[in-house]
């Protein structure tokens, strides 16, 4: 995966953006930032951090949002008085509204929704099995084992066919029609099912 | 595989899905050799993944297209307007397999809803008894549950759900199909063993597509000449203005020049306007094809919404098949609801990840997260209804935005129509109700995805003011131009296309192979 790659360096002296860029603690805002912002009691942390990874790799790719992270991050910090880390996801979102129309929070939070949930550990935290063609499909473990409801009927309904055009006028003036076109003859009831019952093909 | 000589004139199919796919197969049938010519690359069943956002990444049609108009896509996804496949076997790759048929009404649906101000409704110059017998053929090709004696699938766990609500309400018209994938062994492929992944490829190849079925019996005649990676740019005329060739692009982008005594173009309805407008020439200069001014017009992609509901026990809708569910109840036209034309309510799921992205596009924040976190015991289905067309709903070329190759990327412009969007609200409500009917703790209404139903852009018509095709899909314009998807269609119905797109290119293909012998084309 990405977040694997050469990336993981940071960049130092010089070629910094700003002086947290790089640096722990940028991680850690960034992680938390990820955290309040897709609070999840079941998820653990090392899933945020691979999110948190993956966003930073992206960001590696384009100049601008290179920038925009490393800033985005100081500036969340210092919204947050340096303690941003320490925060609550509930005591943190106030402070994400705060910046939610920003580049840097956008970026974030695009790069986070394909990202995380496609984490292994995110689907097991919401109950989601993830492939399954490999494991013979879910024939023989559980498709159908709902079993809080009856059984459905799972054939199409024998009793009166559907009724496929319901006129809004009164019977009497369907085959009559004052509207000429607009409602042509043969709108009844009667009519309607007889063509409904053609739709269903060889099982008329 | 037989090789066509480029110079050699030959039917040319241009895109491999429901339309150009099944035409390929039934015209080598008939004797005539096709070049097939595919954009995507050709994946095969073990090149499918189980991994939403990997198969996407690996399928979707993704080279840029922009947006613009009041629906909510232009400002979530401004360059993903639909959500289409770019491979051998096109859209029937990832399609959900739901193959109702078009009611007998919905081809003239200008006489049976009267006018509705601003839609440009419009008569098909087709019947559903005309089509019928062809309804039936694209069933058994397809194969088609609850049909030709084929039997129903069994109930997942998200159908069950589905119909007890249904039954709640009064509905009666809901079953497990038709559905495209096999219940049971059928035209050589093998049973559905409810993997839950429709929307990446079927990789047990129970599902039809024309990846498993059309293409491989349509090389096996020696007959067709498939050429994957193959992206159509330009369709070129003689000076008498019948079509004589197509120009393509390989994927290094080099030009290639095949000669064609006929073109059949169906590239889904967003492509093929688009390549008839790229088309243009001084014999033609609004377009290919297009002296009524409706190429790219009327574009429709149904009305559609999904309601995904909460309960207090386990569902695990996303095993088993995606939309083996359907109710019918609310398909028909019943003005008293005060909107006109009808819609299915269909099961639907996704994963964690696709429920991400699309659940509430743009939403983060602890009432996103619940939604999440309610997945196992959650349920979904999809509301999809006929749209109403619009001539100011269109794909234009995009002045100032060129794809990879350079060419101008299409522009698609969509605003609801006011019965779309009485339309939506009417699902909405009913498709609530229905959970909470069952027990439902919360329920959440989904904004419409990217584009899966992608119509109307080349209608069919009686008259050639009124439309870009005849009634088998013939350009008006053009004699030796055929349009073989959705794009023909007059209007959307309200069923899924893709039954209908096959069922005319089974047609289309019969007329073709007619007016081949008899020399009139």
């Amino acid at each position: 995966m990405q977040w694997e790659g050469d990336a993981m360096s940071a960049p130092s002296g010089d070629e910094a953006v700003n002086e947290i860029e790089g640096t722990d603690e940028a991680e850690a805002t960034l992680t938390a930032l990820i955290k309040a912002a897709f609070p999840h009691e079941r998820v653990p942390d090392s899933a945020y951090r691979r999110a948190a990874d993956t966003v930073r790799c992206a960001a590696e790719e384009s100049a601008w949002m290179r920038v925009k992270l490393a800033h985005g991050l100081d500036s969340l910090e210092a919204l947050a008085h340096g303690r941003f880390t320490e925060l609550s996801p509930e005591e943190a979102l106030p402070l994400l509204l705060r910046i939610q129309h920003t580049t840097f929070f956008g970026f974030v939070r695009q790069t986070v929704v394909v990202s995380l949930y496609e984490d292994e550990e995110v689907w097991e935290a919401v109950g989601y099995e993830g492939p399954s063609f490999e494991k013979g499909g879910y024939l023989h473990r559980g498709f159908d084992d709902l079993d809080w409801l009856p059984d459905p009927r799972i054939e199409e309904y024998d009793g009166d066919p559907l009724v496929e055009v319901v006129s809004d006028l009164p019977r009497a003036a369907t085959t009559k029609s004052v509207r000429g076109a607009a409602v042509p003859a043969g709108q009844s009831r009667a009519r309607a099912g007889r063509t409904g019952r053609g739709t269903k093909g060889q099982q008329a | 595989m037989t090789s066509i000589d480029h110079s050699t004139e030959a039917v040319v199919i241009i895109g491999s899905g429901a339309g150009g796919g099944t035409l390929a197969y039934e015209l080598t049938k008939a004797g005539i050799e096709c070049v097939l010519l595919e954009a995507g690359p050709y994946l095969r069943g073990e090149d499918y993944m189980n991994l939403e956002w990997a198969a996407f990444d690996q399928m979707a049609w993704t080279d840029t297209r922009t947006t613009s108009g009041s629906w909510r896509v232009a400002k979530d996804f401004p360059n993903l307007p639909a959500w289409i496949v770019k491979a051998v076997g096109g859209t029937t790759t990832h399609w959900s397999g739901a193959t109702p048929r078009f009611k007998p009404h919905e081809f003239r649906t200008r006489s049976t809803y009267g006018r509705v101000d601003g839609a440009s409704l419009m008569d098909w110059p087709l019947t559903y008894e005309e089509l019928e017998p062809y309804y039936t053929r694209a069933e058994d090709a397809i194969g088609s549950t609850h049909r030709g004696g084929r039997p129903p699938l069994p109930a997942n766990n998200n159908y069950k759900v589905l119909a007890a609500g249904a039954e709640q309400l009064g509905y009666r018209h809901y079953a497990t199909g038709p559905y495209g994938t096999n219940a049971e062994p059928y035209d050589g492929r093998p049973a559905s063993i409810q993997d839950g992944f429709n929307f990446q490829g079927d990789k047990n190849g129970s599902k039809w597509s024309t990846m498993v079925r059309e293409i491989p019996r349509a090389l096996e005649t020696g007959k067709l000449d498939l050429r994957p990676d193959s992206h159509v740019a330009q369709i070129l005329h003689d000076r008498t203005g019948r079509v004589d060739a197509v120009l393509y692009l390989d994927t290094e982008g080099n030009l290639h020049r095949q000669a064609a005594k006929l073109v059949c173009v169906a590239g889904n309805a967003i492509e093929t306007p688009r390549l008839l407008h790229l088309s243009s020439s001084s014999l033609f200069p609004d377009g290919l094809a297009n002296s009524s001014g409706l190429v790219g017009r009327n574009y429709m992609r149904h009305m559609t919404g999904s309601v995904y509901a909460q309960f207090d026990k386990p569902v695990h809708m996303y095993r088993g098949e995606t939309m083996a569910g359907n109710i019918s109840d609310e398909s028909v036209h019943d003005p008293s609801r005060g909107f006109a034309g009808g819609y299915y309510i269909q099961t639907i799921s996704l994963g964690p990840a696709f429920m991400a992205s699309f659940v509430e596009p743009g939403a983060w924040g602890p009432s996103f997260t619940r939604l999440l976190d309610a997945y196992e015991n959650t349920a979904g289905c999809w509301l999809v209804g006929e749209d109403m067309p619009q001539e100011s709903n269109a794909i234009t070329l995009d002045p100032t935005v060129t794809d990879q190759h350079g060419l101008p990327v299409a522009h698609v412009h969509f605003d609801d129509h006011p019965n779309d969007i009485a339309m939506r609200e009417h699902a909405y409500s009913r498709g609530e109700a229905l959970y909470e009917a069952v027990g439902a703790v919360g329920t959440h209404r989904t904004t419409p995805y990217p584009s899966t139903h992608n119509l109307g852009t080349c209608r069919m018509s009686e008259r050639p003011e009124d439309g870009v095709v005849d009634g088998f899909g013939r350009a008006h314009d053009v004699p030796n131009l055929f349009v073989s998807d959705g794009s023909q269609f007059t209007t959307g119905a309200a069923a899924n296309p893709t039954l209908t797109i096959v069922a005319l290119a089974i047609r289309q293909a019969e007329h073709i192979a007619e007016s081949l012998r008899s020399g009139a084309v």
